[in-house]
């Protein structure tokens, strides 16, 4: 292959591609190799679909909310549900959307779980709010199975 | 499509347990994801965001890719679709209406195809240099840098004679083309983008 081409376009596409690879971010690769840990995990994503620290999000709601501009509010989105959360304090608060009881575990990066039930209108706090990264899997009475993304707050 | 062997043994062994495979797919394709929420024009909180999100789906997806050797063409479809998004979102927020011009990042679908093809051969290639020995890759680094180093100072950075780098020059591209990474590309891919002015074949 590469017949065709001389050597200096042989060089050229070379440095290109060498170029477009330290382009990238270290962090941005590290995130990706990360999520190998979601494989062989039976529960079904939810990924991320409104995160308030976005500053342009931030933005367009700081004029409709002013007094809860503060407040980090997320949100993850499955096929069969979705969770609403909220920072208040020490607190992480959130919601299941439709409401529903179930098991909520929180998991750190060092693999330690907690659990909290969630109460019949779908509701649950997670306190306190671990240090590091973490995520959610939420379990309801209905057999629903879903796990949150990374959450750093 | 380029029909890559090694893209479907690596999609095949990080299906089963093997984070060394999956490793080597990120390191592949990150640059593809990465150019894409470029073209969005994306900051790096949100490209951090739509990259999550695509390498999940692909975690989930890993077992049932129906064409593995089409994960390139996957990859990128996803990616847009999540740039798309959170560029969606950027826009409202701005009050600048609801919709994105998708057709804005690229100009058709050829350059989304130009794009995912440069990513493979830009693998394929990085890929070939590691199987350079050492002294090969110094070399060619420091003449494909940009501005390229000068023969003086390649000559006293690598203790060879000035006469000797341009025959040194030609071996190791020699080398590079017959390396087993560059094999299966055909020639009609490499005339789509050819570096410095696109004149290919």
């Amino acid at each position: 292959m590469l017949e065709s081409w001389d050597d200096d376009q042989l060089l050229a596409a070379l440095g290109e591609a060498v170029r477009a690879r330290q382009a990238v971010p270290d962090a941005f690769i590290e995130m990706g190799k990360g999520a190998y840990a979601w494989h062989h995990i039976d529960a079904e994503l939810a990924l991320l679909t409104y995160d308030s620290s976005r500053a342009q999000d931030r933005d367009a709601t700081a004029s409709m909310r002013s007094e809860t501009a503060s407040i980090r509010a997320l949100t993850f989105t499955s096929t069969r549900l979705s969770l609403e959360l909220e920072v208040t304090g020490d607190s992480l608060l959130g919601q299941i959307i439709p409401p529903r009881t179930g098991t909520l575990d929180t998991q750190t990066r060092a693999g330690v779980t907690v659990s909290t039930a969630v109460d019949e209108i779908g509701c649950f706090a997670v306190t306190p709010i671990p240090a590091g990264p973490f995520r959610l899997r939420c379990r309801t009475v209905d057999g629903a199975d879903v796990l949150t993304g990374w959450i750093s707050l | 499509m380029r029909d890559d062997p090694s893209v479907v043994a690596l999609v095949t062994r990080a299906a089963g347990d093997d984070h060394d495979a999956w490793n080597e797919l990120i390191d592949r394709y990150a640059p593809l994801v990465w150019a894409i929420c470029t073209r969005y024009e994306l900051g790096n909180h949100d490209a951090e965001d739509v990259a999550q999100n695509v390498w999940l789906l692909l975690v989930e997806k890993l077992g049932k890719l129906r064409e593995p050797a089409a994960l390139p063409g996957w990859l990128a479809t996803t990616t847009r679709r999540e740039c798309l998004r959170v560029a969606t979102a950027t826009r409202k927020s701005q009050q600048l209406g609801s919709t994105v011009d998708d057709a804005a990042p690229f100009a058709d679908e050829g350059a989304i195809d130009e794009e995912i093809l440069i990513a493979e051969r830009s693998a394929a290639l990085r890929a070939a240099f590691a199987g350079l020995p050492p002294h090969g890759q110094h070399l060619l680094a420091m003449l494909f840098r940009d501005p390229p180093c000068s023969y003086a100072e390649i000559s006293a950075r690598l203790g060879i004679p000035i006469g000797s780098i341009g025959p040194q020059r030609a071996r190791c591209l020699e080398r590079l083309r017959q390396s087993e990474a560059l094999t299966g590309f055909d020639e009609n891919e490499f005339t789509i983008s050819t570096p410095g002015g696109g004149h290919g074949a």
